[in-house]
């Protein structure tokens, strides 16, 4: 017999244990498969097929299907191709009937709908009525008896007997083992929000675990032929998983003329678009070569269909150009750079083809392509009305992380929100819990010294742990399409995400191991940002021509670059990231490629050494055998494709097995694959008789690249986009600063952005009423805040204020109330962040929130109904605030200060005390500085203690200090970002880079 | 000094113990007068504080605060737990002190707060200022606490004064002078604001209380709407309202029962609501009133409260219907997962029990209530006798409420 019905714990809150570990057990309880059949969905369905092959048991696909309002399931198993093909269809058609509010259309029966698409699938149920009606409608159905004989089994047994259908024993399990049962409580407590404790008293026989085939033999022995039946109906599932293939989009142009010969034309057009009419040998032949390649591996159509993706054939036949910039590989690809779809000219910087496409490689590549952040969404509606019905955009399966684990845990428990935060906020997003228990590492953690884990806690962390890994829900993939030439449901299930999109329900991995072709399609701020500066500048009569526009080559900008003046520019304004352009100080593209390529966690002494070697540092080639394949890069191994490259020209790799290993190191669960790979690479290096020590520090090198890693085409296209931003920055700081905070989300806070602009020489206007569009406008020196900064205004009174004010200006405040009826926080809001002096004449903003309370008054006098022809009586002779007070409002609306710096309002009896721009004359002494911290980015040393690198400022500068861990320890707990504090320690110089080493923090307070 | 009260003038004295608890706590070890003090349930591992002395509160320890967070901000405090019977035995034995005094005395539940009413008692016994200092040294030797006493010509002025010269001393404010005593004072003193109301004051600007009693009552009217009343009338020292003595049978009856460790269990929410229940009924038999409304109070641990009730039409003091009806409260009122920190009970709606029996009862259901009335009252029995922990149903909470 082989259990079936068993779900995994992606039968989201309802079961506890993976596809792997179910497996690892079934094979522990000797079975020789066993069938995964979650609830509603085949989101395990890869996981699980793996784990059968490392376990050598005999998958059964399946799911269970719920019918939306009524509570009853059916178990549908997976005989052939056609069945699997009809799950799909039928969880597609469940998810679309039982989906969120204004996504669900029509009902879904089970009594009616399971017939039509029941060929090749085998319905287990456990209602009498529905067993009568399928066999009616000549489904292939059988009685499901459960886990216990019971008095429903005793009747389903009897009816099958009466209708010849076979009756068979399931695991009906939610669980691996019986240790699991306070985990299934907790599920249900998230679920339907319930307590612990009650939880632990309501649970139900649905949390059955998975027992053994004797358990089984015993429950059921006054049935015994039950056994005999479940074993003859499972060996009936002959389907082990889908193969499609690769699946590519479909193209639907060229009016039947072949894709290769329309890509070839196009390419060839485009290419004389870019290089001019006299194409030279090194464009044709790196067309020529690419064009074979790409038609030899039946990539033409993929090219075409994404070029008509990014620049979308209108109604009118046109193209419409967007803003584009092409990401990973795909960006070293010419014929992709003739055809629009990326901004780098591979032939110039030298981009490596092959990482992209090369005949050995086995897997689809993707194309990524990034959009302006508030463009991407009307391109994904384009692409998903286009191809209604075969697309579908990838899903990611959300698993309980550490924070929400504990958060959800805590909760179960009943501890207040506020005290649940208070641990889990100062709980690095990085933290990795290693081999000591989840409380132990908590108790060790330096910003948590000061919290109280007292029970209930322990018990608390104990459960949370266990939570930790099990999906929770499925949420969009950020940009991630799927076009089948085939509907999308007939290769997975698919659903409707609460904003209307559909999506497959694998994630990338899943979509990836089935062959479809997934395209990208991203949210970029900084694409926006470049824009919005340049309508900006172009609005000022100033014109830009952006096709002969070259960034790169302005020797102003390379200066800002190799000063590390890149904070808002794109890609390279991350305080590593400056440090490391001042310390190399050259400003040049090259090296910005290189720069922003090798920095990445594990890489740290690379950078070091990059800069020295490029200082004029003596250098060595890693070892000879590699020759000159990394002298770009002064010997050193920084782009993702350099793995591929050493591994081919140390240890004989092909193409294609290079390639596996460069990618085998970004995936999560690499251990496995990786092992193979170092056997591989060691085996090869021998055979060519490398020093085994070299091959052992290669193989470390190569090992840097764990985690995140980037390739040349892709470092090379965000270049670009850089040097964009920093030519606006450089050029024009009014636009460019305000149109970085303006598009939000950059590496910094809005404060910090604000500090920079003012640093910059330009002057901060308060919004206004009057003035203020709904985005930050930067014009010359100025730049005047947008109302999008006040927080709690809300999007229809924007509106109305906008109509309002395009209709005629506000003539006193009565009038502006009265017209643009705002909501009491809203007027509020808009009163201490100055947006309404404009409104009175003095300005004062006591008198002005006396008159919206007049106002206020007067709306509620249901007496006075000639509110409207009415001026607001005048407000009693009040003070204006004080500018502590005025300004500490003004910062909890806006978060930031128009024109001061908070660190004016602190304690500053500190004597001596520096300013951050006078340390350049202290390097090597020890200083003390009053600074706000900004930002900070916690890491682990070598020994595995954590360390902080943080970004403070004052009026005059920012600096980058470290905290090394034993200061980290000891002050971790009262850092915190948006506060003032007083450092000591050593300003050091590296390169021309300064850096303060910290002693010691305190926290600055208010005079 | 008590030239400038007449006889047609209100007098009354206001008697604030501050930290009553720490006060009653420090005269029964004087040892404890040297150090920092936090009281609190100290077996709970998740207990908050229920007083603390002024030093502690210096550093930052308020009422309510988790208790660890408590002993990690006055890393020097001793510890207590709360003896509430001794402070109520404290608010008794003051309590008498001033009944030589007057019939007319407002206080809290053992809080240390007092007004005494002695308008017209200065034949008896002496000008009111006098009993001021009288009642202080006689509680100052007999109880070992010294309070802070004010005199006004109302609650409200004496109140004020008590909170300016907290934690020790006494203030006289002479009739008449109460608006030029407040003018300069700051605005929250002034009691009865609530926390909205305070940070609307500061956003215009009104800092004082005589800055408040700059504006008239129209303009008042405009930001604070009927509260316009009370705070004009506040901030001129105006204030009509009674000392009130101790509640009359007529009004409620409250039992309420703090979590030491707070808890969001079902079995032993239900548990001390039973045992609420048993409580309240008893006292009504014993008033013989019946109750036509049960509210429960919840107090989350997070601060939020929620109020919710249930009611009957003909009114009961037999535990069975109070606990069905408390329970429908409890359902209606327990909403969230946050653990609860204290559960009250109020009985309302009183009226007497009738002794008139239902002329159509049915005979099976009143045999039920007969015999349920005979247990009740055999328990009852027993309560009077040995206490009321001594018996109580099987599902009640047992510990001490």
């Amino acid at each position: 017999m082989l259990p079936l019905r068993v779900r995994s714990y992606y039968s989201l809150l309802q079961a506890t244990t993976s596809p792997a570990a179910l497996c690892r057990r079934a094979k522990e309880l000797g079975y020789a498969g066993l069938a995964m059949t979650d609830r509603d969905n085949l989101y395990g369905l890869w996981d699980f097929l793996k784990a059968c092959r490392r376990e050598g048991l005999r998958p059964i696909v399946g799911a269970e299907i719920s019918e939306p309002g009524s509570g009853k399931i059916i178990t549908c198993l997976v005989q052939n191709i056609d069945g699997y093909t009809n799950l799909c269809a039928l969880l597609t058609r469940r998810h679309k009937a039982g989906g969120l509010a204004g996504n669900s259309a029509g009902s879904f029966s089970l009594a009616d709908d399971v017939a039509p698409l029941a060929s090749g699938l085998l319905v287990l149920c456990r209602d009498t009525d529905l067993l009568r009606r399928y066999k009616e409608q000549g489904v292939e159905a059988a009685a499901d008896l459960g886990a216990r004989p019971d008095a429903l089994g005793r009747t389903l047994r009897a009816v099958a007997g009466g209708l010849g259908l076979a009756a068979v024993v399931t695991a009906d399990s939610a669980m691996g083992e019986e240790n699991d049962r306070q985990l299934y409580c907790l599920l249900q407590a998230v679920r339907d929000g319930k307590t612990i404790s009650q939880a632990m008293r309501q649970e139900t026989a649905a949390g059955n675990w998975l027992a053994g085939k004797e358990v089984y033999r015993t429950r059921f022995a006054v049935w015994p032929e039950m056994m005999e039946a479940t074993a003859k109906l499972a060996a009936s599932c002959t389907f082990t998983g889908p193969d499609f293939g690769v699946v590519m989009p479909p193209w639907r142009g060229g009016d039947g003329r072949q894709p290769a010969l329309v890509l070839r034309q196009k390419a060839y057009l485009g290419a004389r678009h870019r290089y001019g009419d006299d194409l030279g040998e090194p464009v044709v032949e790196r067309l020529e070569h690419e064009l074979k390649v790409i038609e030899a591996m039946g990539f033409s159509a993929y090219f075409l269909v994404v070029r008509d993706i990014v620049h979308r054939k209108a109604a009118d036949g046109r193209r419409k150009k967007r803003r584009i910039c092409g990401r990973g590989s795909g960006a070293a690809s010419l014929v992709a750079y003739c055809l629009d779809i990326t901004n780098v000219c591979p032939i110039k910087y030298n981009l490596y083809f092959e990482r992209f496409l090369n005949p050995g490689r086995t897997d689809p590549p993707d194309i990524d392509i990034d959009f302006s952040w508030d463009e991407r969404d009307e391109v994904l509606t384009d692409v998903l009305r286009d191809y209604q019905g075969h697309a579908a955009m990838v899903c990611n399966h959300v698993f309980f992380q550490l924070r929400m684990a504990i958060r959800e845990t805590a909760k179960a428990f009943g501890l207040p929100g506020g005290e649940i935060s208070r641990v889990t906020k100062r709980i690095p997003w990085l933290h990795a819990g290693g081999t000591e228990s989840l409380q132990q590492s908590l108790v060790s953690l330096p910003s948590l010294r000061d919290q109280d884990l007292s029970p209930p806690w322990p018990e608390i962390l104990a459960l949370a742990e266990k939570l930790i890994g099990v999906p929770r829900y499925l949420s969009v993939h950020p940009g991630g399409v799927v076009i089948t030439p085939k509907p999308i449901s007939c290769y997975v299930p698919v659903e409707w995400a609460a904003k209307g999109v559909p999506i497959i329900q694998w994630e990338k991995d899943g979509a990836e191991e089935a062959g479809l072709v997934k395209i990208d399609l991203l949210g970029n701020r900084s694409l926006g940002v470049i824009r919005d500066s340049i309508a900006a500048i172009n609005a000022d009569n100033i014109c830009l021509d952006e096709e002969s526009w070259q960034p790169e080559d302005d020797a102003a900008t390379r200066m800002a670059v190799a000063d590390g003046a890149t904070m808002g520019c794109f890609y390279i304004e991350s305080p590593a990231m400056r440090l490391l352009e001042k310390k190399a100080g050259t400003g040049d593209f090259e090296q910005l490629v290189i720069q922003s390529s090798i920095i990445r966690p594990a890489a740290n002494a690379f950078v070091r050494e990059y800069v020295r070697r490029l200082h004029g540092g003596t250098w060595q080639p890693l070892c000879p055998e590699i020759g000159d394949v990394l002298d770009d890069t002064f010997g050193l191994m920084v782009y993702q494709e350099d793995v591929s490259r050493v591994a081919v020209a140390l240890a004989g790799f092909s193409h294609g097995e290079a390639d596996g290993l460069r990618k085998v190191l970004s995936k999560k669960d690499k251990i496995l694959r990786l092992e193979h790979y170092k056997t591989m690479f060691f085996a090869g290096c021998a055979r060519r008789h490398v020093d085994p020590v070299e091959v052992e520090r290669m193989w470390q090198m190569m090992m840097s690249f764990d985690g995140y890693s980037f390739c040349k085409p892709h470092s090379a296209s965000y270049a670009r986009v850089s040097f964009q931003a920093a030519y606006l920055k450089r050029h024009y700081p009014a636009e460019f600063m305000a149109a970085v905070i303006a598009n939000q989300g950059g590496y910094y806070s809005t404060f910090a952005y604000v500090s920079e602009a003012k640093r910059l020489g330009l002057q901060i206007l308060h919004p206004d009423v009057q003035t203020s569009t709904i985005r930050w406008a930067g014009k010359k020196e100025r730049i005047r805040v947008g109302l999008q900064s006040v927080h709690g205004l809300s999007d229809g009174f924007l509106q109305r204020l906008l109509l309002e004010r395009g209709r005629e200006h506000f003539g006193d405040i009565g009038d502006f109330f009265r017209r643009t009826q705002p909501a009491d926080n809203e007027a509020r809001a808009l009163i201490h962040a100055g947006a309404l002096d404009g409104l009175h004449p003095e300005g004062n903003r006591t008198a002005l929130l006396w008159q919206w309370a007049s106002f206020q008054r007067l709306l509620q006098d249901k007496r006075r109904l000639s509110l409207f022809q009415v001026r607001l009586p005048p407000a009693p002779p009040l003070s204006p605030p004080d500018l502590k007070s005025r300004l500490r409002r003004e910062y909890a609306v806006l978060g930031f200060l128009c024109d001061h710096h908070p660190l004016q309002f602190f304690n500053q009896q500190h004597k001596g005390a520096l300013k951050v721009a006078a340390l350049a004359e202290r390097i090597g002494q020890r200083v003390q500085l009053a600074a706000w911290l900004l930002t900070g980015k916690l890491v682990s040393t070598r020994t595995g203690e954590a360390m902080e690198f943080l970004t403070f400022e004052d009026e005059t500068g920012q600096l980058e200090t470290t905290f090394f861990p034993e200061v980290y320890r000891s002050h971790a707990h009262m850092l915190q970002s948006g506060r003032g504090y007083l450092l000591t320690g050593m300003v050091e110089a590296d390169f021309g880079a300064l850096t303060l080493t910290v002693d010691a923090v305190r926290p600055l307070h208010s005079c | 000094m008590a030239e400038g009260f007449r006889l047609r003038e209100r007098a009354v004295l206001h008697f604030n113990v501050a930290d009553f608890a720490v006060a009653v706590e420090r005269v029964s070890d004087s040892r404890l007068r040297q150090r920092p003090l936090i009281i609190a349930p100290l077996q709970a591992t998740r207990a908050v504080v229920y007083d603390m002395s002024e030093e502690a509160y210096g550093e930052g320890v308020r009422k309510g605060m988790p208790l660890r967070q408590a002993t990690r901000i006055c890393r020097g405090a001793e510890l207590l737990a709360p003896r509430v019977s001794l402070y109520h035995k404290a608010m008794q034995a003051f309590l008498k002190e001033l009944q030589g005094y007057s019939p007319l005395i407002e206080y809290g539940r053992a809080d240390g707060h007092f007004f005494v009413d002695v308008t017209g008692t200065h034949r008896l016994y002496g000008p009111a200022p006098d009993v001021g200092w009288r009642v202080r040294r006689h509680v100052r030797t007999s109880l070992g606490i010294n309070p802070i006493w004010t005199l006004g010509t109302s609650k409200l002025v004496a109140k004020v004064a008590s909170r300016l010269v907290k934690p020790v001393g006494e203030y006289i404010v002479t009739a008449g002078d109460e608006a030029i005593f407040l003018a300069p004072l700051p605005i929250h003193l002034l009691p009865g604001l609530s926390a909205n109301e305070l940070l609307k004051l500061q956003e215009f600007r009104l800092t004082t209380i005589g800055a408040l009693a700059g504006l008239d009552r129209d303009q008042l009217m405009v930001p604070f709407g009927s509260r316009c009343d009370y705070l004009h009338a506040a901030s001129r020292g105006v204030d009509d309202s009674r000392v009130c003595g101790p509640a009359a049978d007529g009004e409620s009856i409250a039992c309420e029962h703090s979590f030491v460790d707070d808890t969001n269990d079902e079995q032993q929410l239900h548990g001390v609501v039973a045992a609420l229940v048993s409580r309240a009924g008893f006292q009504l038999r014993t008033r013989q009133q019946v109750a036509r409304r049960v509210g429960i109070w919840l107090r989350y641990s997070d601060g939020g409260q929620v109020v919710r009730q249930a009611s009957c039409k003909t009114g009961t003091s037999g535990d069975v219907l109070l606990q069905t009806l408390a329970l429908a409260a409890l359902q209606r009122a327990w909403t969230r997962r946050t653990r609860i920190r204290s559960c009250c009970l109020v009985c309302d709606r009183l009226q007497r029990r009738s002794s008139q029996l239902s002329l159509f009862a049915e005979v099976e259901a009143e045999n039920g209530q007969c015999r349920q009335k005979q247990v009740t009252g055999a328990m009852d029995t027993l309560r009077r006798r040995f206490g009321h922990g001594v018996i109580g149903v099987g599902r009640q909470y047992s510990g001490n409420l």
